[in-house]
This record gives C-alpha cells, sequence and structure tokens, in this order.
C-alpha cells in the first residue's frame, strides 16, 4: 500500500486525552484507525529532569517541543501589540505537543465537573458583551462517561468526601494519602465552617491495570513520571488500540487540511509527516534544533475526528477551507475559534507555622474545598480550591517568596533556606466567562513551516471572569488565615487572554446549528462525519481542571461514532 | 572552580571573568556551612547557557560586567572586585534601582543588566545540576528539596510495570509506538 492511497474507518488528529481515548473505543469496536500526532512519543528520560525547561517552567524551551521552528503562533496581547512567539515563550499558550499530550506531564487532577457547570446561563444569565450559555447536555447525560474515564484511565479519590457531582461507582483506587500540611489546612478549614476532602487525581495510589505506583517522588507536575503511575490515554486507552492491530500512530505528523470532496463531504486529511527518522526533543540549549526533513502524505476515511486542543483543532478546520465552506469547516454560524477560555488561576500565599511538618512529597495537591465552585454573592460562578504540587526550588525562588524579601544577596539565601519547606498556597481554577472577542484566527501574514497560517490569538476573557477570580483569591487568603499561616499573600488578577494547558471553548456543542459549531455529541454541524474530541467542545470551561471533563466528552462522541461507522 | 565550557570573549577583551565572579559571590553569598554561587559552579551554568540557550545575551552582559567595573572606578577609583563587600552591596543596590554615576551603553541600563543576572546566577543555583550549575545539589540540600527520583528512573519503571504495554522507554513495548 502507498503512502498515498491509505483509507481508514477513522482518521484522529492527536494523540492527547481525547484523541488517544477515542482510538481505543473506537479501534476495540472493529475499526481500523490512523493516529496523526504533532508530537513524539517521548521516553521518561526525554521528560525528566531540567528544571528550566519543562510544562511547569519554560524559561529556555520545554520538554516536549520536538522542532520548536515548526511551530509558532502570533499572540496580540491586551495593548493590540503583536508577537510572534515560540512554544516556550509567553502567548503562545502552550500545552504539550507529544504523544499523550498534557496528561504525560500534567498534575492529574481529575474533577467532575459540577451539575451547574452545564447550565451557566440558566442559573446566572448572560452577562452584557459575554457569550456564556448552557452546555447542550447535562450533568446526568455525562455521568457514566465520567465513571468510565474513572476506571478505565484510573482515577484515585475520596468517596466519603467528594460529592459535589453525584456519583453511582466509587473511585477504582483509593486518595493519595493526606499530608501533614493538608491536615493543617483542613483543620483550617473546619473552623470556617467549609468542608474539605482529598481531591480526585489520575494516579496510581497502588498498582493498577499492570502498572506500579507513585512514590511521591518531588517533581511530579510539569515532568513525566518515573514509575508511568502518572495516568492518561498514553499509558491505557492508546496502547489498547495499539494491541487491537487496527491502529496504526504516525509520530511527528503535522495535519495541514481536513479534505472534502466535490460534493463537500469530508474525505480525509492532508498531513506532512517527517521522511527521516524521529529525533530527539531540544532539551538542553546548544547548538541549532534538529530539523527533520518532512514529506507531504494524504489519507482518506469514513470519519475524521479532530483532537488537537482548543487552538490547533480551530486552526485546522479554518484552514480547511473549501469551495462549499469558504470560511472553514464548521464556521457557519462565526462561533469556530471564539470564545477560548482556560482558567484564570487566582493563587494566596503564606507560610506555614514552625513545626508543621511538611516532607514535601509529590504529587502535593491533597485537600481540596468545592464550597465556592456555585452561589457565591456578587459573582457568577466560583472555583474549586485545593492546595499546590510539589514546587521546584528555583520555581519557589521565582513566585513564592514573600514580596518584601529582597531578591538577592544574604538574606534572600537565608530566606530560601528558612521559608521553602513553609510555603504553602491556595489556589483554585475560575470558571471563565466567556467573551466572543477572545478567539482563534488565522494570522494574515505569518506561515508555517509548511506553508499553512499559525494561529494568532487575540481578544480578552470577559470583565466578570476577573472580578470571580478575585473573589475566588480572597477566599483563598481566608483559608490560609483561618489555618495560621504566619503570613498570607496574594496579587490581583487583570482582563487577559486565557487558554494555556486548560484551553477550551473554541468549536462550542449547540443543539441549533446557528449557535455553535458542533452537535451535542461532537459532530461538526453539517458534516455527518467530522467530529471534534477535545477541549473545544466545552461552551463553558467548569471551575474545576477540565481533564476529566475532556476525557468522558471523547468516550462518549467515540461510543456515538463506533455505532455508526 | 573550573568552568567546562568556557566563555565567549568580546571582541576586543577576553570576557571578564573575575567581574562576574566577584559579582556571584555577592548575589548568592557563602556562608559557613552554606556554599555560594561561586561554590556552587554557577559560573559553569552561565558559561553553558552564553554557549546554547543565552547566546544572544551574552555580549551584551560581558559589557555589562565592564561597566560594573567602571561604576566602581566611578565611585571609589578601584576595580570592583577591590571593593569592600559592603560597598559592592551598596553599588548593586543602587543598580538595582537603576542608579548609575557612569554612562551605562544603551542597549545595557544598570537596573535591566543587574536584574537579568540576578535572574541567571539563580537559575543556575537552584536549578537541577544537569543545567551545569548547582554542583552536586548544593542549593537543593540547603533548603531541604529531594526530588527523591529512582537511581536509575527507566530500570525502576520496567521493574514496577513488567506488563504494560505503554513503556515507551526501552523494550518491547516501544514497538507500539513509533518515532
Amino acid at each position: 500500500m502507498s503512502a498515498n492511497d491509505d483509507y481508514y474507518d477513522v482518521i484522529i488528529v492527536g494523540a492527547g486525552l481525547g484523541g488517544g481515548i477515542a482510538a481505543g473505543v473506537l479501534a476495540e469496536a472493529g475499526h481500523r484507525v490512523l493516529v496523526l500526532e504533532r508530537g513524539r512519543n517521548l521516553a521518561f528520560d526525554q521528560i525528566a529532569g531540567d528544571h528550566l525547561r519543562n510544562h511547569r517552567l519554560t524559561l529556555y524551551g520545554d520538554n516536549t517541543t520536538v522542532d520548536p521552528g515548526a511551530q509558532q503562533r502570533v499572540f496580540v496581547d491586551a495593548a493590540g501589540h503583536e508577537h510572534v512567539v515560540r512554544p516556550h515563550e509567553a502567548g503562545f499558550n502552550l500545552n504539550a505537543f507529544t504523544v499523550g499530550g498534557g496528561a504525560r506531564i500534567w498534575g492529574m487532577q481529575a474533577w467532575r465537573f459540577h451539575p451547574d457547570d452545564f447550565r451557566m446561563a440558566s442559573r446566572y444569565g448572560t452577562p452584557s458583551g459575554s457569550s456564556l450559555a448552557d452546555w447542550p447536555i447535562g450533568y446526568e447525560e455525562l455521568a457514566p462517561y465520567y465513571e468510565r474515564a474513572e476506571r478505565e484511565v484510573g482515577v484515585a479519590g475520596d468517596n466519603l468526601g467528594d460529592t459535589h457531582a453525584p456519583r453511582t461507582a466509587g473511585f477504582p483506587l483509593p486518595a493519595v494519602p493526606q499530608s501533614p500540611t493538608g491536615a493543617w489546612l483542613a483543620r483550617g478549614a473546619a473552623a470556617l465552617g467549609w468542608k474539605t476532602f482529598v481531591p480526585p487525581l489520575a494516579v496510581n495510589t497502588q498498582p493498577y491495570q499492570g502498572r506500579g505506583a507513585c512514590i511521591q517522588c518531588g517533581q511530579c507536575i510539569g515532568f513525566a513520571c518515573p514509575t508511568d503511575a502518572k495516568n492518561g490515554s498514553h499509558n491505557t486507552l492508546l496502547p489498547r488500540a495499539l494491541s487491537t492491530g487496527r491502529t496504526t500512530l504516525t509520530t511527528g505528523a503535522h495535519v495541514t487540511r481536513i479534505t472534502t470532496d466535490a460534493a463537500g463531504r469530508v474525505d480525509g486529511v492532508e498531513y506532512f509527516a517527517p521522511s527521516a527518522p524521529s529525533v530527539r526533543p531540544v532539551a538542553s540549549g546548544g547548538g541549532a534544533p534538529p530539523k527533520p526533513d518532512y514529506e507531504r502524505r494524504s489519507a482518506r476515511a469514513r470519519f475524521v475526528v479532530v483532537a488537537s486542543g482548543a487552538i490547533e483543532t480551530a486552526r485546522l478546520l479554518l484552514l480547511s477551507a473549501s469551495s462549499q465552506h469558504p470560511n472553514g469547516l464548521g464556521n457557519h454560524s462565526d462561533h469556530l475559534g471564539r470564545h477560548v477560555q482556560g482558567h484564570y488561576y487566582p493563587t494566596a500565599f503564606g507560610l506555614l507555622p514552625r513545626g508543621v511538618e511538611n516532607p514535601n512529597l509529590g504529587p502535593g495537591v491533597t485537600i481540596a474545598s468545592t464550597r465556592f465552585n456555585h452561589g457565591n454573592p456578587g459573582v457568577i460562578g466560583g472555583a474549586m480550591l485545593a492546595n499546590d504540587f510539589v514546587k521546584l526550588p528555583i520555581i519557589f525562588w521565582r513566585s513564592s517568596l514573600p514580596p518584601d524579601i529582597p531578591r538577592w544577596g544574604l538574606v534572600n539565601k537565608q530566606a530560601m533556606r528558612d521559608l521553602y519547606l513553609r510555603g504553602t498556597d491556595i489556589r483554585g481554577p475560575v470558571q471563565e466567562i466567556p467573551s466572543p472577542d477572545s478567539r482563534v484566527t488565522l494570522d494574515p501574514h505569518m506561515r508555517d513551516h509548511f506553508g499553512n497560517p499559525v494561529a494568532r490569538l487575540s481578544g480578552t476573557t470577559h470583565p466578570e471572569t476577573v472580578r470571580t477570580a478575585n473573589f475566588i483569591r480572597e477566599r483563598a487568603e481566608e483559608w490560609l488565615r483561618a489555618s495560621g499561616a504566619e503570613r498570607v499573600w496574594s496579587w490581583p488578577l487583570e482582563r487577559k487572554f486565557s487558554a494555556g494547558q486548560h484551553q477550551a471553548g473554541t468549536c462550542r456543542m449547540s443543539t441549533d446549528p446557528r449557535d455553535g459549531v458542533t452537535d451535542p455529541f461532537g459532530r461538526v454541524h453539517g458534516h455527518e462525519n467530522l467530529f471534534v474530541c477535545d477541549g473545544s467542545l466545552h461552551v463553558t470551561n467548569g471551575g474545576f481542571n477540565p481533564a476529566l471533563t475532556i476525557m468522558a466528552l471523547a468516550f462518549r462522541t467515540a461510543t456515538h461514532i463506533a455505532a455508526q461507522a | 572552580v573550573t568552568a567546562s565550557v568556557s566563555f565567549p570573549d568580546l571582541p576586543s577583551a577576553p570576557f571578564p571573568l573575575a567581574i562576574l565572579r566577584a559579582l556571584l559571590d555577592r548575589l548568592i553569598p557563602s556562608e559557613d556551612g552554606f556554599p555560594g554561587a561561586v561554590d556552587a559552579g554557577v559560573e559553569n551554568y552561565l558559561a553553558r547557557q552564553f554557549a546554547g540557550s543565552c547566546a544572544h545575551e551574552a555580549t551584551r552582559l560581558a559589557r555589562g560586567l565592564l561597566q560594573l567595573d567602571a561604576e566602581s572606578f566611578a565611585r571609589h577609583g578601584v576595580p570592583f572586585v577591590s571593593l569592600a563587600p559592603s560597598r559592592q552591596d551598596a553599588l548593586l543596590g543602587d543598580l538595582e534601582k537603576g542608579r548609575a554615576v557612569s554612562s551605562w551603553p544603551v542597549e545595557v541600563g544598570p537596573a535591566a543588566f543587574f536584574a537579568r543576572m540576578v535572574d541567571l546566577a539563580h537559575e543556575g543555583f537552584y536549578s537541577d545540576p544537569g543545567n551545569g550549575g548547582n554542583r552536586e545539589a548544593i542549593s537543593w540540600r540547603m533548603i531541604g528539596y529531594d526530588p527523591r527520583l529512582p537511581s536509575s528512573a527507566t530500570d525502576h519503571a520496567s521493574k514496577a510495570a513488567p506488563n504494560a504495554a505503554s513503556r515507551s522507554d526501552s523494550g518491547a513495548a516501544a514497538n507500539h509506538f513509533p518515532g
């Protein structure tokens, strides 16, 4: 079979959480699947230990991008200035480009959204200038798929404490152990009358599905896992897809176009893939990045599923404009690429009193409260609050010292020594109020290595997001004070473009084609065989880390496709 | 301390390594029992960065180091390395606030130069030893950080997960994941 006449049942663009899960469901249902992933499959030691180039701190690069020159974006800041940005630079809004996607390096918080997260407009009304809307499906519709994601990917949680969303089955893994810091925070919350619990994490707290348990190392978020206890599609559904013998995974594949036939029906994709053997990532400084040679390929399929993250999924649909669809596939009602959301992350910092033990064990997040997700006076929505992951020393030095500590010299050094194990913070992902002007478009000037326009990111969130974020910041401070933190401080939030690792919203689901890009199953309106399967679908992005919702939607969408493919 | 990577020379002068060392010693001083930037090999980190990720900054920052010396001469008539530590700190505190008596090159403002050197010094001191500084994880031991990675993460992982079809590090499972 030559490279130019590959024919599949389903082509999936992107091997992250959404695409990897879709591949597993569809291949096990008997379909022939081609997965095209822009990143590479990286070994642990390629994502292992560079504290200056990882997905928690991208000072000089990140630890998953191969060939960074092939991927740039144009970022338009709040003042209207354009910046050409590389993956590790501010404004790019990077999520990991690798097999497994962001879940290869994530912090593993695996939350179900709150039932009211699916009906934000009904509960709060739609503020002027915002595009706040209800989802076309409710929590009850997604609940069985949340359960399936928890079981098949592997989530550790607290059956008794975690009650913000009704559940009919327990977590498959016991919750992570409480830390002394978490116990101290629990007492502070109890004094305020706030309920807390150990949050759900997609981590093997004990051996599960043939892989070992977390060893509580001190890196965790931003890095791959040394014991493969960090769960995602890369170590569950994607290997299952491959083990059927019906799945082909091609890495380094940059999809440039979804193709349509003369009648406008989607029939495949065009892409570039490396003609040379794979290269290693640019993990540390020195020399020019490796440049693989790419060759042009195409493949055809009965179904195409786009799962490239909210920015690149929107870009690909825009790049796929045809004579029948001159504004891009799914852009019939001018929603494609709009309503970009991520999460504002208000954070309060404090110092543990002397004597509170902090063994600084990973993953680090051990206590949460969902008290402020909804029903907050004077603001729309809210956020889950939790403590933070283990923190690298250089990140602590950059962002977590009290603001009156000098930035250098003996006093700074002594503060690092005295305070590193006493620093603690509370933070929460604020449910953003979407704006139609926060968007992904095709840049009119800048082209990528393959001659196609790069993503242009512009606009800001709605002002109501900022109001909610500052309310949540005050609650985070309140929690630390009630716990007895020696000092508490935080930084006010301002209006900005928000997407990043939690990027969402650019292909919102809707029942009526006039109101969105896809139908309630993720099928692009007007295209019976084109689906979206990532955070792009989220009408709103919840006051929680969005990964488990991406997974649940992927199980649901893929099951729907499998029934008709 | 010997840098394993050499510093890039300026067109008209060698890289001002002595001035750099004197600056590093004030940014992160050594104390009894607690080594500072010089002991931890931060200059090795800088040499590697100037040959790699920070190559575009090397000349500008080297000029800044020469100007730091000129600033010392202008104020006290002696090179920076000869100043008493208290005077070095006072001078640096002024630069941090953008206060200088000598004329700094347009492309190297005193406050921006100083802030950049502060960042670089601490990156070298507190980041992983694989970046060239933080020799033997000196700073991590000082503050109580331990990455607790298995001595051979790959070996550990393959022992912990003998049946995992997903292991991509090595072994048969790699066949599932081309590229």
